[in-house]
């Protein structure tokens, strides 16, 4: 058989498509059905409050209003800040222990089962953990950085429109950048390892060999250790959730709070489901410029 | 196929699914509060009910007690059109919202002694001119204050900031006084309070929405001040509810604070409290053009629209708001009853642990949260403004007029331009 690998013939063909029709059925019912269904709802008028409304259909209504609603502008802004610097601190950080976890030649197992612990943990869970250290009364970072004399002692963390961040960003750099690390170390285990002795042997310290070899190959696997990060990070609602609740205001609100609030507690399911819509199309669209735009550059460099 | 083979089928089917072919009528649901001594009462009461009425069986689910999570799943079953529970227990911030929303029926000739429940109570259970659900106990905002450390309570905001500075500054105790700050609704009660004791409103008597005329800056000026660099609330207040303000006032670290009344029960015990008989309660004072006001919370009886029960439902929400069932209710769990004639009763005397003239004068200025079915939207607005002029991210003017502004647009937007009057 000479055939070119890669293609099929008819029957080969029609058989893959009856085994790929079950992933794909399952595929639409949970996630294709589900957001037509939410973005066919953004396009009415619905609140469950006012029943007398009905459910008219308002076209971009919705969409309309949220471009006018300062509140979602900044929960925007909240969520792509957040997203950015979470995920910069995470890469960096992931990118340091991986080369730490690549260099080390014993307990290589016990290591990495410790770095992944705060990974497992669920993130509700780890919430609570950080809120509890942040607290003013008798919080562990608090107190301690109280006696350090470096911040007030009526200090709260979570009273300041900006210091709220930290604790949000801390623990979701906490919890994120063992995944990160993994990923990255799985990147640096796939480099061959004859680059770096050929290199070595022609003289390249260590900083050389790390910038002109390690760095650029782990490239690729940065990216899409960023790719995941970011996509997770555009959706955070768990955090902010149970650290700060979006306050003080709504300073750490991001858009999926925001969305929830409007559907949970105001029953404004129409409005709701616009703001849902629109985490999907940021998410949605930051993924198709990643792709584009870093994702292939990359990919086509790396054979050459 | 026989009869007798169907049910036979039947019942093996049953077998594996867990459950019993229908036998007698179906019981009554009543849903609510139901932990610790709450849930005996609670099940004692509807026990005397299943007495008078033999035949009739009340099954009793329990929702949880946090008023959000409780509220979501009302919101899914009766929006479902469920049949049950046939009656449930609602805060009074929902009655208006589940009314116009047609998931409970109108209570108006269900109940005897309409008139005999707490005016405030009242005004909170209708809905468009109709009653749609019974009053079944109330709360009230109280101030709380440190016989050891002050001769008698304050009798005005300004005679209590100061009492409230002075102490912080000799250093008798850490915080003045302590609120619930945090973004959510415990804030908006507080600040109503602050609010009636300048004189102003959220919304007049007619619905225009007021909350941004001078008294209300004013009312949260002092708020935003009192937690300043000179102020007696401890910034970290912004992020406490009704147990993190208690717990500060019961290791003895506040002179005054703002709670509900079921903290009197919890402070007296010596076993945990600081300030075991060192406390009283009055009124939360007014400043001048204002006058006294005290946010009324607590629950109230309705049912369920699509009861197939109607009638034993609105007996049973009879039953448990009668007088003997509020008085035993006061009883068990120093809950305040919602009728008028208990509080001229001596029997409630002996039954509340709280100074019964004090309790009755705050009632006396017991104000309800606007009424109106997009309350919740209304209060997260408000809720939100709010935190932001307290945690300094806006001016207490800029607050309240943009937080005005979107609450007319709110009501605007509902078909409510004035609140009251469904369309």
């Amino acid at each position: 058989m000479n055939r070119p690998a890669g293609r099929l013939d008819r029957t080969d063909a029609r058989v893959a498509w009856l085994l790929m029709a079950p992933a794909f059925l399952v595929m639409i019912v949970v996630a294709i059905v589900p957001i037509g269904m939410t973005a066919w709802e953004a396009l009415h008028v619905h609140d469950l409050r006012l029943p007398w409304l009905g459910r008219p259909f308002s076209g971009l209504d919705n969409f309309v209003e949220a471009a006018q609603d300062a509140r979602f502008r900044g929960a925007v802004v909240h969520t792509l800040g957040f997203a950015i610097v979470s995920v910069a601190f995470e890469l960096v950080l992931g990118v340091a222990f991986a080369l730490l976890m690549h260099s080390v030649t014993r307990g290589r197992g016990p290591i990495r089962a410790m770095v992944l612990l705060p990974w497992a943990v669920p993130t509700v869970v780890a919430a609570l953990v950080w809120r509890f250290l942040f607290e003013s009364q008798g919080g562990l970072v608090s107190t301690t950085l109280r006696d350090a004399g470096v911040v007030a002692a009526s200090f709260d963390w979570f009273v300041h429109p900006w210091a709220a961040w930290v604790p949000i960003v801390v623990a979701d750099i906490w919890k994120t950048t063992p995944f990160v690390a993994l990923l990255l170390l799985a990147g640096l285990q796939a480099i061959d390892p004859s680059l770096d002795e050929a290199a070595r042997v022609d003289g390249a310290g260590a900083a050389r060999r790390l910038f002109t070899i390690t760095l650029p190959l782990l490239a690729p696997a940065v990216v899409v250790a960023a790719a995941f990060r970011m996509l997770d990070a555009l959706r955070i609602f768990d955090l902010a959730y149970v650290l700060t609740g979006g306050g003080p205001g709504t300073a750490t609100e991001p858009l999926s709070l925001y969305a929830f609030a409007t559907v949970m507690q105001r029953l404004r399911f129409g409005y709701g489901a616009a703001l849902s819509i629109s985490v999907f199309l940021l998410t949605f669209a930051f993924a198709l410029v990643w792709v584009r735009a870093l994702g292939r550059s990359l990919v086509e460099k790396e054979p050459a | 196929m026989s009869s007798r083979s169907v049910r036979l089928l039947l019942l093996l089917a049953c077998a594996g699914a867990a459950c019993s072919l229908p036998e007698g009528p179906e019981p009554l649901t009543f849903s609510g509060s139901a932990l610790g001594t709450e849930g005996t009462l609670v099940r004692s009461q509807l026990a005397r009910f299943e007495e008078r009425h033999p035949g009739v069986r009340v099954e009793l689910r329990v929702t949880p007690d946090a008023a959000d999570q409780r509220h979501q799943l009302y919101v899914q079953w009766l929006n479902a059109r469920v049949r049950h529970p046939d009656v449930l227990q609602l805060d009074v911030i929902w009655t208006a919202e589940f009314a116009a929303a047609g998931w409970i029926m109108s209570l108006d000739d269900a109940l005897p002694d309409v008139g005999d429940f707490l005016p405030a109570a009242l005004a909170a259970a209708q809905w468009n001119g109709g009653l749609y659900a019974a009053p079944w106990f109330v709360d009230v905002g109280l101030l709380y204050w440190r016989t050891d450390l002050l001769p008698e309570a304050p009798r005005s905001l300004p005679e209590l900031g100061d009492a409230a500075r002075h102490a912080v500054s000799t250093g008798a105790v850490p915080f003045g006084l302590v609120w619930q700050g945090a973004r959510y609704e415990g804030l908006v009660t507080v600040f109503l309070e602050h609010l009636g004791a300048f004189g102003g409103r959220i919304l007049a008597p007619d619905g225009r929405v007021t909350v941004d005329e001078p008294a209300a800056v004013r009312a949260l000026t002092f708020m935003r001040d009192a937690l300043g660099p000179r102020g007696f609330v401890p910034p970290s207040a912004l992020t406490w509810q009704e147990e993190q303000v208690r717990f500060a006032f019961q290791n003895g670290d506040a002179m005054f604070m703002r709670n509900w009344p079921y903290a009197w029960t919890l402070l007296a015990d010596s076993a945990r409290s600081r300030v075991a008989g060192r406390y009283s309660i009055a009124p939360f004072p007014s400043a001048a053009g204002g006058e006294i006001t005290a946010a009324l919370g607590g629950a109230q009886l309705a049912v369920n629209a699509h009861s197939a029960n109607p009638s034993l439902a609105r007996d049973l929400v009879a039953f448990l708001t009668a007088p003997e069932q509020m008085l035993e209710r006061a009883r068990f769990v120093s809950q305040l009853p919602a009728r008028q004639s208990l509080y001229e009763a001596p029997a409630l005397a002996d039954a509340l642990p709280l100074p019964l003239d004090q309790v009755r004068a705050a009632l006396a200025a017991a104000r309800p949260r606007p009424v109106t079915p997009v309350y919740s939207e209304l209060s997260e607005i408000l809720q939100v403004h709010l935190h932001r002029a307290l945690s300094g991210q806006e001016t207490p003017a800029t607050a309240l007029r943009d937080a005005a502004a979107e609450i007319r647009m709110l009501l605007a937007r509902s078909g409510l331009a004035a609140p009251g009057t469904a369309p």
